[in-house]
């Protein structure tokens, strides 16, 4: 169902934007990084925010994918562009494996809420796998660093502290550790198999920093859905607030289809399924059902 | 938009005017509220909303949609929070699009729908019914679309019930869609709308799982449109009723190709998802196409499709 009290992943100044291929880098293994110039979408996005990409010309893939801003890219001072990473996985992802400088594609965009003000305490972004592309932005936006949307939104207090967490699977998975690394912003590791940081899961981290003298007093995570699930039992059992970003699979993106419905709890106790574009895709914890 | 002349694309479904014939179809379009950054409302002949049930119904479980050769598989099960929450919440501000606004019902009997029927006849408006008697998730085994008489008199209890335009919504998954066409038009519907979905599946052999949460779903998109186009071409052959094409609109030339196979008007549906601005835009090429074929009204060119002759 779909109440329609609000719908804060709803926005009114989304547009469908022909895009060009600026370049196309390998950032880990079987993962990329696009380059797209698209000036009207990098003026408007927000970190969180998300946009999808369709192969123009052809009917099949026929649909739109969502991808999430990894950052935006400026032109004489002005946003000219967006940086997005992805996963070769499905059948647009090995395609776009394909795409060269000049290519078009087709965007529509800026989607969804994005993720709430960083505020002053200690800022803990929790990433999984490709789910590390968000916190890029937000890292930039938090630490000052980058302003995002026009008018970008006012920041009066910044984080005391910033953490990501990164977990994958092997180091050869680790992507975009050359722009992670940043003045103010503590980088930690994990992989399952213990070849880069901490071996194990990135839960560990977090569980480690709940119990180290500066805990975080938020946590921001977006990551495959065993991960999410795992770090919101964390956050909820030791009371810190925490909004998990979804990766729910969607046709369109902007609320027309109902296919990307999550399961999330009502103000009564009651559950509903909800639209993850028009309502998310970034969600408090606590909201949040997960099944099987 | 200056130069579009609004009487060369007017359309007249038997008692449904409708400003030009490109409409949106259920489902595809939500509350055209989520629209809004990308369409311009005003310039679409009908704006159907997604599918109204009488009470609450919470949609099927995820994964709702998957992808398939240039196609959409769908169940979701006509997720929607019931006809007073739609009257309550989405009526005002549909109403205020300028753009003719046709409530597209469903019910598990013929009193649901006499029920919607009366409740619609009772606001002022909405331009007209559509009734969605080809869901397979609602009738509970017994698909009213499936069955000429069955179709006749669901149509005849919204006939009975309210002055307003009714357009019956079928079902390709019958042996004879012409059969359940003329039991629309016995029942008095002004128009039956061709085609729903296709019904399908998408299997992870893996798993040895079918994808959808719901395991059965609903073929949509550019994959159906000859499937559809063939369907338009029968009934409009055998049946004398008004006829709104759908299946796979993706492109202007796909307006004109169910237009000459004798649909009166088309819904846009699948393309919407992957190309929000296009249905606003083929109002704009469809001036165009009048203009270069010479007509006064898009209506001449309906159904002059020359089908060959044997020898």
């Amino acid at each position: 169902m779909s109440a329609e009290a609000s719908l804060p992943g709803l926005v009114p100044s989304a547009q469908q934007i022909s895009a060009v291929v600026v370049e196309q880098e390998t950032m880990a293994t079987n993962t990329y990084r696009l380059r797209l110039r698209c000036p009207e979408l990098a003026r408007q996005i927000r970190p969180g925010q998300f946009f999808m990409v369709k192969e123009p010309g052809t009917n099949d893939p026929l649909l739109g994918r969502p991808f999430a801003l990894f950052d935006i890219w400026d032109e004489n001072g002005e946003p000219a562009g967006i940086d997005f990473g992805y996963v070769a996985i499905g059948k647009l992802t090995h395609l776009m494996t394909h795409w060269s400088p000049g290519d078009p594609v087709q965007l529509w965009g800026p989607l969804g809420n994005g993720f709430p003000e960083p505020g002053d305490g200690h800022l803990m972004m929790v990433a999984g796998g490709i789910g590390q592309t968000p916190f890029l932005a937000v890292a930039r936006e938090a630490l000052g660093l980058k302003t995002y949307g026009r008018p970008a939104r006012p920041l009066d207090v910044r984080p005391s502290k910033l953490t990501l967490a990164y977990g994958v699977r092997s180091r050869e998975f680790l992507a975009g550790i050359e722009q992670f690394t940043m003045d103010g912003l503590d980088l930690q590791i994990a992989t399952d198999d213990g070849t880069a940081g901490h071996h194990g899961f990135v839960t560990q981290l977090l569980q480690n920093a709940i119990q180290s003298e500066t805990p975080p007093d938020k946590v921001f995570c977006c990551g495959p859905e065993p991960m999410m699930e795992a770090v919101q039992k964390i956050c909820l059992r030791e009371n810190v607030a925490c909004w998990l970003s979804l990766e729910s699979p969607m046709a369109c993106g902007f609320g027309a289809c109902f296919s990307c419905v999550v399961p999330v709890r009502q103000e009564d106790g009651s559950w509903d399924y909800k639209r993850s574009c028009v309502e998310g895709p970034v969600f408090p914890a606590e909201r949040l059902i997960f099944e099987d | 938009m200056s130069g579009i002349s609004v009487n060369r694309l007017e359309v007249q479904l038997n008692r449904l005017s409708l400003k030009n014939p490109i409409l949106v179809a259920s489902g595809t379009f939500g509350y055209a509220k989520e629209m809004q950054a990308f369409v311009d409302f005003s310039q679409l002949g009908g704006l159907i909303p997604k599918t109204i049930t009488p009470t609450p119904r919470i949609g099927n479980k995820p994964p709702r949609t998957v992808e398939t050769s240039s196609g959409l598989l769908n169940s979701i099960g006509l997720d929607n929070d019931g006809l007073d929450t739609f009257i309550d919440k989405h009526l005002h501000y549909l109403l205020g699009l300028g753009a003719s606004v046709i409530a597209n019902i469903a019910g598990k009997t013929i009193d649901d729908f006499r029920m919607m029927a009366e409740r619609f006849a009772s606001i002022d408006g909405v331009a007209g019914l559509e009734l969605n008697i080809s869901c397979p998730n609602v009738t509970g085994g017994v698909d009213m679309g499936t069955d000429p008489k069955l179709t006749e008199e669901v149509v005849r209890a919204v006939r009975e019930s309210c002055d307003l335009p009714v357009i019956a919504k079928l079902t390709p998954n019958v042996t004879n869609v012409p059969l359940i066409a003329q039991g629309a038009k016995e029942g008095g519907a002004d128009a039956v709308s061709l085609v729903n979905t296709f019904q399908g599946m998408a299997v992870n052999w893996r798993q040895r799982k079918p994808i959808l949460g719901n395991g059965i779903g609903g073929l949509s998109g550019p994959a159906i449109k000859p499937l559809a186009l063939r369907i338009v071409y029968q009934v409009a052959s055998k049946v004398e009723i008004p006829i709104i094409g759908i299946g796979g609109i993706s492109s202007i030339d796909d307006v004109m190709e169910f237009l000459v196979a004798g649909a009166s008007a088309v819904q846009i549906g699948t393309a919407n998802f992957y190309n929000p601005g296009l249905s606003s835009q083929l109002v704009v090429d469809l001036e165009r196409i009048c203009e270069e074929e010479d007509c006064t009204n898009i209506s001449e060119l309906v159904g002059t499709l020359q089908f060959p002759t044997q020898k």
